[in-house]
This record gives C-alpha cells, structure tokens and sequence, in this order.
C-alpha cells in the first residue's frame, strides 16, 4: 500500500513537473468556464422566454369572453418545453428536439422551433457543454499526460531499477492508476464546482437534481478511473511512448468520434422509420376506417345515434336532454386520439429499436454508455422529451373532452334563431380548467430506462480492475 | 526514386489498412446519401399521390360550398434536395423539405416539423462531407506526422541530407506522394458517388470536388508547418491532434453555443401565439373591423358582398387573414434573427477552414440554412398564389365543378443558389499560401540538424 502511495506520487510528481501541464489546465479552465457561462446564459433565457409564453397562452386562454364551448377547443392553447436546470451541464439531444406545441381538438399537432431548425450548419460540429468536455475531451487529456508513465520509465530503465528493488508490476500499475485518477480529480473539479453554483443559483424546482447531480458524479468518477486505468495499461504494454501515445489517440478517436455516430447510423438504416406524410396517412386511413365523425352517414356514429336515442326513449336528437353535438365529438376524439396514440407509440417502438443499438452499443464502447446516462440524469434524453410529449397530448385530449363536457351538459340542441344570439357558456368556465403542467421523470424511471448503460458501465468499472490485474501479470518490463 | 518512395510508402501495412477502411466508411457514407435520397423522393411521391387523393376525396363530399371545400384542401409544395445533398445531407434530415399547405393563415402551418429520432440528429449524419471534414485530416496527420522525424528517429536523415542536395525538396516529395494517395481516395469515392447515388457531373459535383481537394491541401499545409518545426513524432502527432480537436471539435462548437446564446429566437414562440390570437379573437370582434381590416390588405375583393344568409366564408378567411397579418412582424423580425446568425457564422467561418468547409459543403448542396430561408420565403409565395386563385371563387360561391382540379398538382421549389467560387475559394487558397510559405520559412530557418 504504501509502495501505491509513492508510485502515485512520483507519477504526479513527473506529470506536474510537465510544461504543457498549466497551459493545459489553463485552457481547460477557460472551456470549462465558457460551457457553463453559456450553458447557463442559454438555459436562464429559454427557460425566461418559455415561463413568459407559457403565462401569455395561460392569460389568453383565460382571457376569453363567453362562448361557445367548442369554439374554446379550437382556440387551445399552447404547451412550451421547460428545461431540467442540470440541461445547463449536458445538452443531450435538446437542440434536436422541438419546444412549443399548439395544442386544440381534432389535430395532434407536431412540437415546433427546435434549436436546429435555427441553427447554422455548425451544429453538426456539435456543441460544448460541460459533460462533452468531460466525456470526449478529459479522457483525452488524459491520455496525453499518462501516455508516457509506464513506458518512459521502461524507455530510460528507471522501471528495471523499481522492479529490482522488490516493488513488483502490481504496485508499479496501481500507483500509477491511482495517479492518474487524482489527476482526473482535479480536472473534474472546476466542473463540480461550476454545477454547483450553476444549480446553486437556481430557484426552480429541482426534479430531483440533488440525485441526479450525486449519481452523475458517481458515473463521471467511474468513467475517468476507467480512462486512467486504459491509460496506464496501454502504456504498460507498449514498448515506447510514442507506441502508446498512438493506440491511445487511436482508441479515443474510436471510442469517442467513430463508433456513437456509426452505430446509431447502423440503428437507423436497421429500423428505417416512416416519415411525417406515410405517418400521418397512415392514421387518416385508420380513423376514417373505424369511423368518420363529420361524415352524416358514416355507419358508427349512425348505430350510435341509433342507440342512444333508443335508450332515452327519443325519437330525434333535438329532444335528448344533452347537447348531442357534443356526444359525438367526445366519442370522436376518443376515437382518433386511440388510434393516433397507437400508431405514435409504433413509431416510437421503432425509434426506440434504432436507439437500442447504440444502448446496448455501451457494452463495447463505454463512451456511449456514459453519454447515454448522463443526458438521462440531465433530463434531456429521449425519456425525458417524449415525456414532454405524452404529458402535451394528455393535456390536449383533456382540454378537448372537457369543452366536449361543457357543450355536452350546457349546449341546447336546437340552433339558435337567426336573431338570437348564438349559443355559449360563461367565461368562468375557461379559468376552471387548470393550466399545463409538465413534470419530469422521476429518477427510478429514469434509471429504469437506462439500464442497459447503467449495466454496462458497471461492468466496464469492474473490467478496469481486471484489466489491472492482467496488465500487472503480463506486462513485461523491457 | 520518386517511384521508389511511392511504393514504400503505398506499401505498408497501416497504409493499407487505412485505405480500406477509409473506402468502406466512403461507400457506408455513400450508400446513407443514397438511402436520404430516395427517403426525399419517396415522401414527394406520397404527398403526390395523398394531394390528388384528398382533393378528389373532397370535391366528392363537399361539392356545395367552395369556403368549406377550401377549409380541408392541402396542396404541397416540395424542396428536392439536389443531387450533391446526398454527399451533404446538413440539415435536411430535420428541415422539413415538403410544405403540405391549407389556404388557411400561413403562419400555423409552415414551421410544422417532420417526425424524428433525435437520436439519429444528436448523432447526425456519416455523409461523405462528414468524412472528409471530420476523418480525412486525421488520415493526413496519421501520414504526414512523422515524414521527416522518422527519418531522424531511425537514423536515417543524414544519409538523405548526404544524397540530397535540397531537403525541403526531399519532404516535399515526400508529402506529395500522401497527397496524391489521398487525392486518389477522394475521386474514387466521388466516383463511386457519382455512380451510386446517381449524382451527374455538374457545377455543384465540381464545386464539391473543388472544396474537398482544397481543404485537403489545408491539412497538408497545416502538417508541413508542424513537420518544419523539426520536433520529434510524439511532439507532432500531439500538436497536429490538438489542432484537428481545436478547428474541427471545440472552436466550430464553440461559436455555435456563442451564436445560440447571443441571438435566441424568442420571435418564433412570440409569433406562434400571435398568429392564434390574431385569427381566434377576431370570432368575438365585430365582422366589420375585420373585413375593413381585409380590405386594406386586399382592395381588389371590396366589390364582393359578404353580408350574405349562409354562414360567411369572406368573414372566416378574413379572420385567418388577420392572424397572418398580426404576426407578420414577429416573423420577419425572426427571420432577421437567422439570418443574423447565418452571417455571423460565415464571418467566423472565414477565420477556420473546417468551418467555412462545412458552410460551402451545405451551401452547395442547398441543404443549410440559408435555402432552408429561401424555401420558407418562397412558400409565403406559394400559399399567397393559392390563395389568390381561391379567393374570388370562395367570395363569388363559384361552382366547386367548375374548378379545374387535375391541375392542382405539387409545385416544386426552385432554389436561386448559384455556386459563389470566388467566395468559395478565397479563403482556403490565402491559408494554403500563408501556411505554405510560413513552413518554407521554418525549414528554412535552421540549418538541417
């Protein structure tokens, strides 16, 4: 143990001895601060920008006079994307993902104005957020300052004269991990300190950020001691430095660049998923088929005005004691909505089949793995945007059949005269019917969807143990 | 003995390796255009034959009433992509290319999106122009980082300097026969491309070519500074690496989190809400305000009566029109927004060659955001047109059989983007000199040790 302690410190010893060292950390200082100065800038003016529509629709909604019910409906009102306040550390798909629906009777309408509709073709270059720089940029920082740990000392003979005075490959390895991680730390720790104040400076519901927070730094933790550990060994089993300096750039451009966006390329070329107009033409079909609430002879709705005049005992629709109109459109909407909510989770069950490639992906590539767990604890994967979703369109049906409700109970069936005002319901009806509300996963659910990458990086973190292990048995020291 | 060197180098096993595995990622990327292709013209296709099928579909069921008719009716107006998109798919993949439009207000309807994986947009594209942006620099460093270091590393320097009478000559052989390889593999694959996806040899093939060859120069000069410090080969594969993270990862990513923090689009939701609310509260203003309002817009409809029994179709379009009209400055105070971002990042392209590649790839291909501009623009013109032709035949109660439907077919977008070469350029030839003569200079400036 105490040989570890010694090794460990010689290695941080050498390391900050290195000139490139404060430059380095100097400009990781700089990236660092500019993620989180613009993750913060971008994540504070959306979430102003969306609070402040989200109140304008709110007040319009209420706003109305009295009128008609239906007419209620299709005014609608509009649902906007909050951002979870840890979307300041990883952007996960954001950019990608729609942020206000309109949202009224009849029409599941799409989420409009993702970042990348407004975005420049730099987009493709990706984006710097505090997790990118810890996930693709620290490991290769620290590969560029361990490259050399086990391998110059085997170039320049001070590893024989270690081996000879009884410290053994064992120690030799562990110190040098052990090294590598305390300097990993201190990289990571300018993020933490940025995450803290970051959400330290938020007055927002957490979702659970204080969870979220802790297990992200339980995974970045796992992730950098695996990157030391790689590190190490690869330096251990390599004849010179610049041997190992080679397999390591080659293994993070592999790991990092190549294979995330081969795999999920490979997913989508797998799974190929319709397009809005086969989608939505799709569904057209289907709602037609079961039943066409605007057409006046479609079969369904005609057995359904059949039965229920029977059973009230009527003989036409004017003498029910409820607004028929709205009978229909209620089961109409129910209709649609049923058949529209299964063909989006069809799409949706493909979506998640290309996904599942990169998911279980995390097994060969821990990059990936990690990337997927940390955009899912940031609450801004694809959970967390088709939670967005769900929760949209339960609020739409909802909206829908409650104007349905009202027309139904307060609406005569008779028209109105022509000089008779046309039928409609007091204003305060409009405030009564509460207002959107979107709430994120709970953490369990969250980690519940990721458990193939949670697996995954437990099994690289035990790996790493093992890969000491062997490294320590086989590496040889000329 | 250049000849000699040639088979040296094309000989070698990593080189080999590399080659084909750069070939096989090319035809990958090339095939992935292929399939965004033909997705393109399968969803034109079935917005063809789902346009013709609706219209007859509805001139069946509502034949009395032209405004109602109207209310349902969608006609398409589509943006194929040109052939090059499928080397540079930009942001195709997510910019919705076909507009399915009522003649109800514009504004509600033509920022709807497509259905996506965001997965597959977070991950984005392995195109053609992703592999050479992104991985043909790293192959040209992989080549070029120990061209001359491991001469001195294996001892063999002095010999060469013996035998040569001009070292710079002696590496700039040496370099060139990297660069012929790899010129090499980018005409396979663009013949291959040309070939697979179908792509004719026109400007915009060439204008690809043009940038490519290029930006492959850049990296060539940008390896022959490094090689003229004389380092060792770790030193330079160190910097050359930190240059690639630098101008292809961290600056490009940078200036775009910059341009999305400094111009948010705050416009798009502020308009989003204005158009409902223009159009839905005019049901409970008085008809009057809003025809006048309509008028003033469109004086050449005063002379129709819209006082009429039935329920009146002038008064709803003219409420739609509202809507558009109440929100007509938010949108085009957005559009000044993108296109504000657009400038800045041309601007800063100019200072960072994998940038400006970047811009010139998609701006060539039509598939960034500047055509995605022109396509919005030019569907405001598209709905104005469809709605003037139905305008008078709704105010006038015309006959819904009157109407010549079969010519109500898709119209496509016709993309004013000619290809800007001196623009195009500029840029890379001034940092291709600038990075060449600055490597003269530092071989030059020691003698040969």
């Amino acid at each position: 143990m105490k040989q570890i302690r010694i090794i460990a410190g010689l290695f941080l010893k050498v390391v900050f001895r290195n000139r490139a060292l404060a430059a380095i950390y100097a400009i990781w200082l700089l990236l660092v601060a500019f993620a989180a100065a613009t993750g913060w800038k971008t994540y504070a003016g959306q979430q102003g920008i969306r609070t402040q529509m989200q109140q304008a629709a709110r007040q319009s909604w209420e706003a109305n006079p009295d009128k008609h019910p239906h007419r209620m409906a299709h005014f609608g009102t509009f649902a906007f994307r909050q951002k979870h306040p840890l979307s300041m550390f990883d952007y996960g798909m954001e950019s990608f993902t729609g942020n206000a629906v309109f949202l009224e009777a009849h029409k599941q309408n799409t989420v409009n104005f993702s970042e990348a509709g407004f975005s420049t073709g730099l987009l493709r270059f990706g984006e710097i957020s505090l997790a990118m720089l810890v996930i693709v940029l620290l490991p290769l920082i620290l590969f560029f300052l361990g490259f050399d740990a086990v391998a110059r000392q085997k170039e320049n003979g001070t590893l024989k004269i270690l081996l000879i005075q009884g410290a053994g490959f064992t120690p030799v390895i562990w110190g040098n991990c052990l090294g590598m991680f305390v300097l990993a730390i201190g990289f990571l720790l300018p993020v933490v300190i940025a995450v803290a104040v970051l959400l330290g400076m938020q007055d927002a519901p957490m979702a659970g950020g204080l969870l979220r927070g802790s297990l992200l730094l339980a995974i970045c933790l796992a992730y950098l001691w695996l990157a030391g550990v790689v590190a190490i060994c690869v330096s251990a089993r390599s004849d010179s430095g610049r041997t190992a300096l080679l397999k390591l750039l080659g293994l993070w451009l592999f790991m990092t660049i190549v294979l995330p966006k081969t795999l999920q390329s490979a997913g989508s070329a797998l799974f190929p998923a319709p397009g809005k107009i086969a989608f939505d033409t799709a569904v057209e079909k289907d709602v037609l088929a079961i039943g066409d609430s605007h057409n006046p002879n479609d079969p369904h709705f005609k057995h359904m005005k059949d039965s229920v005049l029977k059973a009230n005992g009527v003989d036409s629709v004017q003498q029910l004691p409820f607004n028929y109109g709205g009978f229909v459109m209620r089961e109409g909407e129910r209709m649609s909505a049923e058949v529209y909510n299964a063909h989006l989770q069809g799409l949706y069950d493909i979506y998640g089949r290309q996904n599942a490639v990169s998911a279980w992906a995390a097994f060969a590539d821990p990059v990936i793995g990690i990337r997927n767990l940390s955009m899912a604890l940031s609450g801004t994967d694809f959970g967390a945007y088709r939670k967005f979703q769900d929760d949209a369109e339960a609020y739409r049906y909802q909206l829908a059949q409650t104007m349905n409700e009202l027309q139904i109970e307060y609406i005569p069936n008779a028209q109105p005269a022509k000089n008779e005002k046309p039928h409609q319901i007091g204003r305060e009806h409009w405030a009564e019917f509460g207002d959107f509300q979107h709430e994120f996963q709970p953490v369990p659910t969250v980690l519940g969807q990721e458990l193939p990458a949670i697996v995954a990086v437990l099994t690289w973190f035990g790996l790493s143990f093992v890969l000491i292990f062997f490294t320590s048995r086989k590496a040889k020291a000329l | 003995m250049y000849r000699l060197a040639f088979k040296h180098f094309i000989r070698s096993r990593a080189v080999y390796i590399a080659l084909v595995l750069f070939l096989a990622t090319g035809i990958v990327s090339i095939l992935i255009g292929r399939s965004f292709q033909e997705k393109q013209q399968a969803s034109a296709d079935a917005v063809t034959r789902l346009q013709k099928e609706q219209i007859e579909r509805n001139v069946t069921y509502v034949n009395d009433q032209f405004g109602l008719l109207t209310y349902y009716l969608r006609f398409a107006f589509i943006d194929k992509p040109d052939p090059v998109a499928a080397l540079a798919i930009g942001q195709r993949d997510f910019n919705a290319s076909i507009q399915y439009l009522t003649i109800r207000g514009l504004e509600g309807q033509r920022y709807d999106t497509g259905l996506y994986n965001p997965y597959n947009q977070l991950a984005g594209n392995l195109d053609l122009s992703f592999l050479i942006l992104f991985l043909f620099p790293l192959l040209i460093i992989a080549f070029c980082f120990n061209a001359l270091s491991q001469e001195k590393e294996q001892g063999t320097w002095p010999m060469v300097k013996v035998q040569s009478p001009w070292p710079l000559t002696f590496i700039l052989q040496k370099l060139s026969i990297r660069l012929v390889v790899v010129l090499a593999l980018l005409f396979v694959l663009l013949i291959l491309a040309a070939f697979i996806a179908g792509i004719p040899v026109n400007e915009r093939l060439l204008a690809f070519t043009a940038i490519s060859v290029l930006y492959i120069l850049f990296w060539f000069a940008v390896c022959f500074v490094v090689i003229a410090l004389r380092k060792s080969s770790s030193v330079n594969a160190l910097v050359l690496l930190g240059a690639w993270v630098s101008i292809c990862l961290l600056v490009p990513a940078a200036i775009n989190n910059y341009l999305t923090a400094r111009y948010p689009v705050k416009e798009a939701f502020s308009t989003f809400l204005k158009q409902r609310d223009g159009y839905h509260n005019k049901w409970d203003q008085p008809a009057d305000s809003t025809m006048n309002a309509f008028f003033r817009h469109y004086p050449q409809f005063r002379e129709y009566r819209w006082k009429s029994e039935k329920f009146n179709y002038m008064w709803y379009y003219a409420m739609q029109q509202a809507g558009d009209d109440e929100a007509a400055a938010g949108s085009s105070a957005m559009f000044e927004k993108l296109r504000l971002r657009q400038a800045s990042a041309s601007v800063a392209a100019f200072f960072f060659p994998p940038m400006h590649a970047q811009l010139q790839f998609t701006d060539v291909a039509g598939t960034g955001l500047s055509q995605h501009l022109q396509f919005l623009d030019s569907t405001a013109v598209f709905h104005e047109d469809k709605k003037l032709h139905f305008y008078p035949k709704i105010f006038g109660d015309s006959a819904v059989a009157g109407e010549d439907w079969a010519k109500h077919v898709p119209a496509y977008f016709r993309p004013e983007n000619p290809v800007r070469w001196a623009a195009l350029v500029t840029p890379f030839v001034l940092y291709i000199i600038v990075l060449a003569a600055a490597g003269v200079f530092l071989f030059n400036r020691k003698p040969a040790n």
